[in-house]
């Protein structure tokens, strides 16, 4: 336990926030599990027995993991990415993308919102022509589109008809 | 032994029907290509692939799957040696020399090695499955809930300990798996856990969802956060794929000495290709007679630092199909994935699969023979095709990713909600990554957590409640030994310098 990590100010708020978020996580499965019966029959053990040790288990691993940020920062970890400068336009076009998809598929459909899925994410990835991406994103769409719902028999949001 | 033979023959008639070889076909195809493609791996290639199990028939969606876990293994080590990038950490040790060997205009013969050590590894590995498997699953009939029991305890040890550069942030994956493996229906009692009232919740949360947002989610927003504008995208010249009498007696001890390294460690339950192609690598290392060729003492490359590593990684995939088979033990996330296929046929894999669905097993074990001398076709006179793959621009390459992923959350229960708790696992995906936290554990205890739990409260019903039941009777006391054993294991591999990432 001897190499204690470098890392960033911002790099340590996070790590705070994942040893808060086990510990509470723990707290949280702890109190739920002192909701579910205890009754176990035979084996002695019920329906509350293996949610009571995951809860240990994870305010356990929690608390240390509190105890190493409090103390230096995660251990045997190098933050490679001290210095870098994360791409967070290109984070919210994926993002902006993943949630239309989501809101729009029982809309306008699998074949429109997985093209402009396709769209998003390239954009986001730094593609400057969006409309060559909607051509592509449609040539791949599509066919998969037929394949799922045609051969494999998976049921995917249409448009209009089978087709599209 | 002549029932095995009897056995395997059955199911070469079962993989020798025309729709079994063009699944087969076509894992080895996409397994290639993931192979291939960096970014991807089989674990995510398998969860993806899910959905067909509503269609098509079990044994060839396992055959398919199969070809992708064995064709990215194939696959990988073209990206390795054509560009400085793994294309997964299984062939991280073949970058080594392989990359070096390319930069000094011998790529082709690197690539040979490569492909010809993974089809002579795989065909070993498949024999020894073969002759062992019927074996392990006549033991694993001796089994009660006590010794399964304690076999998942020793999986959770293993992923969550061994694998990694931390013991405690292993284990609080793992918590973190096993915790969400907790949602729903307590599979006993019938009470509903952690459901918040939401019903989707009540039939726990999907697999599929939590490995695609920890794999393709995750993995695409990394990237895009962290990686977007770097990139060594620089290809090797490829040249001929001929190799020279010196280049086959170096590479042939080699490949034989990885598939023995590599075999048994898939067999047991330590958790990826990671430690089996380093051990491969430094025996090489170690035995060669020209040890000024290694990249390490600045040589052009030594053909047998790729042939080793290959052929262990393969043997490696081979070996994990015993435990997976025979006793329904996962020891890497793709194997954990492939028991999520297996279950969503209501089949369990152990060792009542041999005496329950014997065409089904053999079957596909059949299968891989095939698969090898198709991957051994498809990796070697076409590799120049594959290599044309890396020019697929990232933009584009990762759109196509995200579209996959979706279908696959997406066509499970045709719910939005589905949608958005992907992108929330992957984001939380992310947050691992940049901090070092394993991904396989949360996968394997998410699908083995419900399965052990199950195994302890019926061991105890059993055993009246007598905890000491699982020292009192013998396998499941050596079980027991060895995980308790396990757990120095990581602290002798780092005394030895040993660092570890996990495999994928």
């Amino acid at each position: 336990m001897s190499d204690v990590s470098n890392v960033s100010n911002a790099g340590k708020a996070w790590q705070y926030g994942i040893a808060i978020f086990i510990l509470g996580l723990g707290i949280v499965y702890g109190i739920g599990a002192a909701a579910f019966p205890s009754e176990g029959g035979y084996a002695g053990i019920g329906p509350n027995f293996v949610p009571i040790l995951i809860a240990v288990a994870l305010g356990v691993t929690g608390a240390i993991l509190l105890w190493q940020v409090a103390t230096g920062g995660l251990r045997n970890f190098t933050d490679e990415l001290a210095g870098v400068t994360a791409n967070y336009r290109g984070g919210l076009w994926l993002t902006t993308g993943v949630l239309l998809h989501a809101l729009l598929i029982t809309h306008i459909g699998f074949v429109l919102a997985s093209t402009l899925l396709f769209v998003c994410v390239a954009r986001g990835f730094g593609s400057k022509r969006w409309w060559l991406d909607a051509i592509y994103g449609t040539a791949l769409v599509l066919p998969v589109f037929w394949l799922f719902t045609m051969v494999l028999d998976v049921s995917l949001p249409q448009l209009f008809n089978d087709w599209i | 032994m002549m029932d095995t033979l009897g056995f395997l023959l059955h199911g070469f008639e079962v993989a020798l029907q025309p729709v079994n070889l063009m699944w087969a076909f076509i894992g080895c195809l996409l397994g290639t290509a993931i192979g291939v493609l960096p970014g991807i791996g089989p674990a995510l290639t398998v969860a993806m692939l899910l959905p067909v199990t509503a269609k098509v028939e079990p044994t060839s969606a396992l055959i398919m799957f199969c070809g992708v876990y064995y064709g990215a293994m194939f696959g990988g080590s073209t990206t390795s040696i054509l560009m400085n990038t793994p294309g997964e950490s299984a062939s991280m040790m073949t970058t080594l020399e392989g990359n070096r060997m390319a930069k000094n205009g011998r790529a082709g013969p690197a690539l040979a090695t490569a492909a010809i050590g993974s089809f002579v590894a795989g065909t070993i590995a498949t024999v020894l499955l073969t002759l062992f498997a019927p074996l392990v699953a006549d033991f694993g009939l001796k089994f009660g809930p006590a010794e399964f029991f304690s076999l998942m305890v020793l999986a959770f040890v293993t992923v969550s300990a061994v694998l990694g550069a931390s013991m405690l942030r292993g284990m609080t994956s793992l918590a973190v798996g096993l915790a969400i493996g907790l949602v729903g229906m307590d599979n006993i009692s019938g009470v509903a856990r952690y459901t918040l009232g939401v019903p989707e919740f009540v039939d726990g949360i999907e697999f599929v969802l939590v490995a695609v947002g920890l794999f393709a989610v995750s993995e695409s927003l990394y990237t895009v956060l962290y990686q977007s504008g770097e990139g060594d995208s620089s290809v090797n010249r490829m040249g001929s794929t001929w190799m020279s009498a010196e280049d086959w007696k170096r590479s042939w001890p080699a490949w034989l000495r990885g598939t023995a390294i590599g075999f048994p460690f898939g067999s047991v339950p330590a958790g990826g290709a990671e430690i089996p192609t380093f051990l491969s690598y430094t025996t090489e290392r170690k035995l060669t007679r020209h040890p000024k060729d290694f990249s390490t003492e600045g040589g052009p490359g030594a053909i047998e630092g790729v042939a080793g590593p290959e052929a262990a990684n393969n043997a490696t995939a081979t070996g994990a199909m015993v435990p997976l088979l025979t006793l329904g033990i996962p020891t890497s996330a793709t194997a954990a994935i492939l028991i999520a296929a297996f279950q969503n046929y209501n089949l369990q894999p152990g060792p009542m699969l041999f005496l329950d669905n014997a065409p089904l097993v053999w079957g596909l074990i059949a299968s891989l023979y095939i698969g090898n001398v198709m991957l051994l076709i498809l990796n070697l006179p076409l590799v120049g095709v594959w290599a044309r793959l890396l020019s697929v621009p990232k933009p584009q390459l990762y759109a196509g990713i995200l579209v996959f992923a979706t279908i696959g959350v997406f066509s499970m229960r045709q719910s939005w909600f589905d949608l958005l708790l992907m992108y929330v696992i992957g984001v939380a995906g992310v947050i691992m990554r940049r901090f070092d936290f394993p991904v396989a554990p949360v996968i394997i205890g998410m699908i083995l957590g419900p399965m052990s739990e199950k195994q302890l409260r019926n061991a105890l019903a059993i055993a009246q409640g007598d905890w000491l039941v699982f020292f009192k009777q013998p396998i499941a006391a050596t079980i027991m030994g060895l995980t308790f054993l396990v757990l120095f294991v990581p602290i002798f591999l780092r005394r030895r310098g040993v660092r570890l990432s996990e495999d994928d």
